[in-house]
């Protein structure tokens, strides 16, 4: 009789036994809760700012205590800034070797397979323990090709690349823009700074990991990344934290200038904890015939706000973005992406898929801005998304903003369940069920899972096994 | 008087406030409101349906644009009819409503209820036109009930003139495999808004809703439509297309909601979008929500260029470039238009179309 019964094998939630060891917190410093003058003051004493840098954070300050929360997408009132540390220094200095990292931290970088990943596959690896960067080391033939590869706080003082971060921070994503971005300007801590030289070709990508540890803790990095004229990267964006019982918080700030012919691929595994809020700003200026890739996987958090945005600015510059949200229980990933086609002849895709399982919520939210001047410019948008459940929910949010009449311009969207005849076709061929659901919603996920590393593929496949045993049907 | 609306055309689940998408406010200045004077409502009139002048105290109705639409136009109503019919009853003819704006009917309110009983059917076909150069005002609102089985198709054609303003505001409620079929046509007036929500409540029931719409000048067209599907098995078709020209603008959102519990409901819904000019804009924002595992839900959109091969094809074979963008232009609507049951209106909207054509000496 029971083998009758759908077998109803609940997984409460992504198998996160990695991501969600704790660590003691050992913090050399930091802040007291809440949001004044006095600890952005303190902040930039802390940190050493120029004189710049604690004038800018003030103003952001200001421009935060001016903005309103954002009237749309998911809620925000459990997050109370009062109750947040916005900056908790490790009982570290930044190191160039990981023999050197205290082993508390290191060994938390070491089940991440940080380290690991850097012997075999990297450029260079940043790692960010809380508010400031722990580690930090790029192979000696990049260095020597003249990439710049480093934390943001050595790059702010250092006397050669100090003016250009000086000319490029906060430019392309001011903190007027919106009230988590002017709350990055005054707090922002870590993240990390690239500079690769015109033609240069960086074969093999650099990753920064950032893990926040500390409950009640925020984390503003900022990665700021310039490659110069037909130079070529890959850079991977890795985060995590633990589960606390008290809000977390994400806001940090990417700014991504692609040069004339040149092409960035910037890859982002998000798996955050589900008491985090991420709200994060990620946005590219693409000169001349460059190219921003996008590739965004978003699996964790409580309430996500993500739209990575590109302004393509010079002509035939090209943007793709290609990502995938997982929302389950308790999540609300409120993600999609931005372009702004501001020359001739540019291009962009958006291909996105989505699943919502056991009562998460996933939406999509995009733009495509068509500028007048912008003509010859062609955009499409794809997204899909799959309800597993009726507890769940998915919303499509796209707009268009069309100012010209030489442009090709499409958008689809489609949304729903796991077909009935695809199921029984499978199990038809021998496949149970449970398996027969999780292959469809991997090939469902395949072609965002193939732009992935392959590392991240691997494991975003094993979440999708784990998390469809049993629990649909 | 000073006509100020706010919240109008909302997006049900709104989006960045800089995109500017996220609903409109009305704020013009309108001529007297007064009672019509004249009539309206067409001599031959179907067997069997009860119609009268009297505002209907119906239930309660969410409309496309809103509140503040709704309630303005309910309050400085200034004609319009109820329209009853009874169970099993199906309209052999339509009910014709041709509202003009001029100098005697300076502003129009029209207030339309339709009450379609179990089994029956009924079509009820609206037009409106102005005088040439008149700067006067029209609001509508027609509120459509599609009982049991029942049948209700409503098409409403604006041929305003350049001065005129313009809003059109449909409710609708279905109940057990109730069907509400609508074509719009907003091809006139200086501003045109539009918005329609239709709540699919009974089992199986079905929107249809058809829209045209053509910018050329300095007009604005603002659309916001929504099928909410409660009930389960329902289903929903929205389909917009037109032409914009000049300097014109438009707005177009479309929702499908499915709602929890709407099992197997089926919506789709498109917007294809022809431009003509580098000074035109054009935004969509095709939304689906839904929370409801067991439903089917598309939607596509798209803008652009004539298709080069089509242009070539009609300029191969004698045409030239203009008459071939105009004949263009004129299939986008005819799968629409052919669809007006009254010979008389499809022969003025055709003309109508091909008037504001024959007006353009260019287009790129």
């Amino acid at each position: 009789m029971n083998a009758l019964h759908k077998r109803k094998t609940q997984v409460e939630d992504i198998d996160r036994t990695v991501y969600d060891i704790r660590d003691r917190v050992n913090a050399s410093y930091q802040v007291g809760q809440g949001l004044t003058a006095k600890i952005v003051n303190e902040i930039s004493a802390a940190k050493n700012d120029p004189e710049w840098m604690r004038l800018f954070r003030l103003k952001s300050l200001q421009i935060y205590n001016r903005l309103r929360l954002p009237g749309w997408g998911p809620p925000l009132d459990e997050l109370n800034m009062d109750e947040i540390v916005t900056y908790i220094r490790p009982n570290t200095q930044l190191k160039a070797k990981w023999n050197e990292v205290p082993d508390d931290i290191k060994n938390t970088f070491e089940r991440l397979g940080i380290p690991e990943a850097e012997r075999k596959s990297l450029a260079g690896v940043g790692a960010q323990y809380d508010s400031e960067v722990v580690y930090h080391n790029v192979r000696e033939e990049v260095r020597r090709q003249g990439v710049i590869y480093t934390d943001m706080e050595s790059a702010v003082r250092d006397p050669e690349y100090g003016p250009m971060v000086k000319k490029h921070f906060m430019k392309l994503v001011p903190p007027e823009d919106h009230k988590f971005v002017a709350l990055h300007g005054a707090v922002w801590s870590g993240g990390s700074f690239v500079y690769v030289p015109p033609g240069v070709n960086v074969e093999i990508p650099l990753q920064s990991y950032f893990r926040l540890n500390a409950p009640g803790a925020g984390q503003f990095e900022h990665t700021l990344i310039i490659v110069g004229e037909g130079a070529n990267l890959h850079f991977i964006e890795g985060c995590s934290a633990p589960k606390y019982n008290v809000a977390n918080l994400h806001a940090g700030c990417v700014e991504l200038y692609v040069g004339k012919n040149a092409r960035l691929r910037y890859s982002t595994i998000e798996n955050w904890s589900k008491n985090m809020f991420n709200l994060n700003t990620k946005r590219a200026v693409v000169e001349e015939g460059g190219t921003i890739e996008w590739v965004s996987g978003s699996f964790g958090s409580h309430i996500s706000n993500l739209y990575p945005m590109s302004i393509l600015k010079g002509e035939g510059s090209r943007m793709e973005f290609t990502g995938i949200t997982f929302a389950g229980r308790g999540q609300s990933l409120d993600t999609g992406a931005k372009v702004v086609h501001a020359a001739p002849h540019t291009y962009s895709s958006i291909n996105t898929k989505s699943i919502s399982k056991d009562g998460g919520w996933c939406t999509y939210r995009s733009s495509v801005s068509v500028l007048p001047q912008a003509y010859g410019c062609k955009s499409s948008v794809s997204c899909e998304s799959l309800m597993l459940d009726d507890r769940s929910r998915s919303d499509t949010i796209p707009v268009m903003d069309i100012r010209n009449d030489d442009v090709d311009v499409g958008h689809e969207a489609k949304i729903g369940r796991i077909s009935d005849d695809a199921i029984f076709y499978l199990m038809s061929r021998g496949i149970s069920e449970e398996d027969a659901k999780a292959m469809i919603v991997t090939g469902f996920a395949e072609p965002i899972a193939k732009e992935l590393p392959v590392e991240y593929a691997v494991e975003m496949n094993n979440l999708i096994k784990l998390e469809m045993e049993g629990s649909i049907g | 008087m000073n006509l100020e609306l706010e919240h109008v055309n909302s997006l049900p689940a709104p989006t960045w406030f800089r995109l500017g998408i996220n609903e409109i406010k009305i704020g013009e200045t309108i001529p007297e409101i007064h009672p019509y004077d004249g009539r309206y409502l067409s001599t031959e009139l179907p067997r069997n349906v009860e119609i009268s002048a009297e505002p209907l105290p119906a239930p309660e109705l969410s409309t496309g644009m809103g509140d503040a639409v709704r309630n303005f136009t309910e309050d400085n109503r200034t004609c319009g009819v109820t329209v009853r019919v009874p169970d099993g009853v199906k309209a052999e003819r339509p009910v014709h409503l041709t509202y003009r704006v001029d100098e005697k009917n300076p502003s129009v309110l029209d207030v339309t209820t339709v009450v379609a009983g179990e089994n029956s059917e009924v079509t009820v076909v609206m037009s409106y036109t102005s005088a040439a150069d008149f700067p006067g005002f029209h609001g509508g609102l027609t509120k459509l009930y599609a009982g049991k089985n029942a049948v209700i198709r409503l098409i409403q054609v604006q041929m305003l003139g350049d001065k005129c303003l313009h809003y059109d505001d449909v409710g609708a409620q279905c109940a057990e495999n109730g069907e509400v079929s609508v074509i719009q046509a907003e091809l006139g007036g200086k501003s045109a808004a539009a918005g329609l929500k239709a709540a699919l409540k009974g089992r199986k029931s079905l929107l249809n809703l058809n829209t045209i719409y053509f910018g050329d000048r300095s007009r604005s067209i603002d659309i916001n439509y929504l099928a909410e599907h409660t009930g389960r098995a329902t289903h929903s078709e929205i389909h917009a297309s037109g032409a914009l020209l000049d300097e014109s603008r438009k707005t177009f959102r479309g929702t499908i909601d499915f709602v929890r519990g709407s099992k197997r409901a089926v919506g789709h819904e498109s917007e294809y979008s022809l431009l003509f000019s580098p000074k035109v804009v054009n935004r969509s924002a095709p939304l689906i929500l839904c929370a409801e595992e067991d439903v089917e839900g598309q939607h596509a959109a798209s803008a652009g260029k004539i298709d080069s091969n089509r242009l070539f094809y009609l300029m191969s074979r004698g045409l030239s470039e203009l008459d071939a963008r105009k004949l263009l232009i004129e299939a986008q609507f005819r799968p629409v238009t052919d669809r007006i049951p009254d010979p008389a209106l499809r022969d003025a909207v055709s003309e109508y179309v091909k008037e504001r054509l024959e007006a353009i000496e260019s287009v790129s």
